[in-house]
């Protein structure tokens, strides 16, 4: 009885040590895995930190002047070309009414035919 | 089976050891199974927070920090120097190669080869593989946005501490404000958020830059208030430096003169003083004055700059900006009067905001007769243009003195801190005064500027002081407004110092020829900004009416 027992308790303790040892292999893998990911995370955060950093850069207002002064013909809104929600009617260019679409046509193709 | 000796001693042991393991199974599987409590371990010291981002009130950002590699080397790791250089000038094509080997040559352990590699370059040296050579990771704090609102910002040293503006306000008095941003376990900060915005920021510097340059002025000045909360969002000071390089900062010339400076404002001190006479009922809109003659108080005769000659009404001193009405207004209010309004004002101390860099106001030693009667002028005292602009906002806003701010405030929480100093009805006296003047006095081009924005305004030309005397040459012209008037929302101030006549200005060099025009470009730049609606008088729509049918016709 004492043999089996034996016995028994050896195949226990040999599965015990291979299930241990399989364990703390993948969490081994798994603690290298979150450091990597951890590593990465900072990397990109100090990515981002440095993109934001060029972004308000670029989008410096001096900056952005001078472009649209050389590339747009956009100017500075006066406060004369404001103009009252009421009042915005009268003020657009005239255009085409646009046309009504049928029923059961296809609406969108008739307002690309409108456009046309 | 026979009962072997010592058989039972055996089973003893055994039940011995089974307990000592059903104890270990057991606990190992209470550790396993029931998730233990966290525990809540104090953050190592050593570990360093980042220092909060700053950013303006729309979150753009205008300070942060960036981790910078510096290239080191080792020259007696380095095995073959000139394979290394080879390696190293191929990517870093800016290294000078002479300098190099005498570097590497050198018989040290530790030469800094270049500070501040950009992190391509960092990337193409690792992948080079040279020997010898490695990294060193530094934070360093920039301002993407350079100049722009360099004053408020301030600047840090090579340790990253504060050494002047919000920076120093963060490590300093403001250390509580920047723990509460912190999130020691995330290891994170929050940006700290300025009221400053930065498109406002940039209009009003362009606009007082182009003064400064056109009236050849020695310097400028400008600050930008929300006059119901009183967060500033737009401060200049010209000539200003780039944070970035912090070695500019400390030069005089470049203080900030709208908090550092203390300033004479000259007749926009007047507003405090009819806010007075009128608040206490001395006078009224329909009072008179009688500015005929010179004032004469002790040894001293009290003139106009534009001399009427005549008895004038209390608007009209307003508007011709008379010494003599003014200062008579404060004789009736009387010394003890006159003071506690301005104490109350709080315009006889330092005030502080989150910059560090506040100076207190020069005051007439002795408050005697003179010194009141000068006072009410905006003569023989001198405070922070700051200062000036937070009141003249509290005369405009219905009464209401709210202390101003550096960092972007809660609108609902402003009436915890402001005081009441004067009555609405007064405040809204004031308000008439300023947009007649705007329309009629001395602030006309700043109205003509700034079409549709209702603007009304106190202008101010001051004598300074050169060598213990007032100079008819050397003035420092300001222009202190808010619009739209009805309802006012933004308080403007420009400020020049000595600007000299030029051409259009028919040789005059006082405050409605410079400041004034100014101010109104500024106005009528930020006005579409801050979503303020124009609204015209009969006089500016005929002018618009011209120009869309100019514009028509074309």
């Amino acid at each position: 009885m004492l043999r089996i027992l034996n016995g028994f308790l050896v195949v226990t303790v040999i599965g015990c040590a291979f299930v241990l040892y399989s364990l703390e292999h993948a969490s081994r893998q798994n603690e290298r895995q979150i450091a990597k990911y951890k590593r990465q995370i900072a990397e990109e955060q100090e990515n981002i930190k440095l993109l934001n950093a060029e972004w308000s850069y670029l989008n410096k207002p001096e900056r952005l002047e001078r472009l649209a002064r050389e590339h747009l013909s956009l100017r500075p809104a006066e406060p004369q070309q404001f103009v009252k929600r009421a009042d915005l009617a009268a003020l657009l260019p005239e255009r085409p009414a646009p046309l009504a679409p049928e029923s059961d046509g296809d609406a969108i193709g008739d307002m690309l035919k409108g456009l046309e | 089976m026979t009962k072997l000796r010592g058989h039972n001693r055996l089973r003893l042991v055994m039940l011995g050891f089974m307990v000592c393991f059903a104890v270990i199974a057991a606990r190992t599987g209470q550790l396993a199974l029931l998730a233990p409590e966290a525990k809540r371990v104090a953050a190592p010291a050593d570990v360093r927070i980042p220092r909060p981002d700053i950013t303006d009130r729309n979150g753009e950002v205008l300070a942060t920090d960036i981790k910078v590699s510096s290239l080191w080397a080792n020259p007696r790791k380095i095995i073959d120097v000139d394979e290394a250089i080879e390696l190293l000038t191929a990517v870093v094509p800016d290294m000078n190669t002479v300098e190099l080997r005498k570097k590497l040559t050198k018989d040290k352990a530790f030469v800094w080869l270049k500070r501040e590699v950009s992190p391509f370059e960092r990337q193409a040296i690792h992948n080079q593989g040279v020997p010898g050579v490695g990294f060193r990771n530094e934070t360093r704090r920039v301002y993407p946005k350079g100049r722009l609102a360099a004053h408020v910002l301030g600047y840090v040293d090579v340790d990253s501490r504060g050494l002047a503006g919000i920076e120093k306000f963060m490590d300093d008095q403001g250390a509580l404000y920047t723990a509460s941003l912190t999130d020691p376990e995330q290891m994170r900060a929050m940006p700290a958020q300025l009221s400053i915005d930065v498109r406002v920021q940039h209009a009003l510097t362009s606009e007082i830059a182009k003064a400064v340059s056109h009236f050849k002025a020695k310097a400028g000045a400008g600050v930008v208030l929300n006059i119901n909360t009183g967060e500033v969002l737009a401060l200049t000071s010209l000539p200003d430096y780039d944070p970035n390089r912090p070695i500019d900062a400390q030069k005089q010339v470049n203080l900030n003169r709208v908090t550092t400076g203390v300033f004479e404002l000259g007749s926009v001190i007047k507003a405090v003083t009819f806010a007075m006479a009128l608040d206490l009922g001395v006078t009224d809109l329909n009072g008179r004055y009688d500015a005929r003659y010179p004032l004469v108080v002790g040894r001293s005769r009290i003139n106009d700059f534009h001399a009427q000659k005549r008895i004038l009404t209390v608007p009209e001193v307003f508007l011709h900006s008379s010494n003599i009405g003014t200062a008579r207004m404060a004789l009736d209010v009387g010394l003890a009067g006159h003071k506690a309004f301005l104490q109350r004002v709080g315009l006889f101390e330092r005030m502080r905001t989150e910059l560090p860099e506040a100076a207190a106001p020069l005051l007439p030693k002795r408050w005697s007769k003179i010194a009141s009667v000068t006072a009410a002028f905006g003569h023989g005292f001198a405070v922070q243009p700051l200062q000036g602009i937070t009141v003249v906002a509290a005369l405009l806003n219905g009464g209401r003195m709210v202390p101003p701010t550096f960092l972007k405030r809660d609108a609902a929480t402003v009436d915890g801190f402001a005081t009441r100093i004067i009555k609405d009805s007064t405040s809204r006296d004031m308000r008439h005064l300023f947009r007649l003047n705007a329309l009629k006095g001395t602030a006309r081009k700043a109205a003509q500027n700034a079409i549709g924005y209702q603007v009304g305004g106190k202008t101010g030309t001051a004598e300074k002081v050169i060598n213990g005397r007032y100079s008819k040459n050397h003035r420092l012209t300001s222009f202190v407004g808010a619009f739209p008037m009805d309802d006012p929302k933004y308080a403007v101030l420009v400020m020049l110092d000595e600007p000299q006549p030029v051409k259009g200005t028919y040789g005059y060099a006082t405050s409605g020829w410079n400041a004034v025009p100014a101010a109104g470009r500024v106005i009528s730049r930020i006005g579409p900004l801050l979503g303020v609606e124009p609204k015209y008088t009969e006089e500016e729509l005929q002018k618009i009416s011209k120009k869309v049918t100019a514009l028509k016709g074309n």
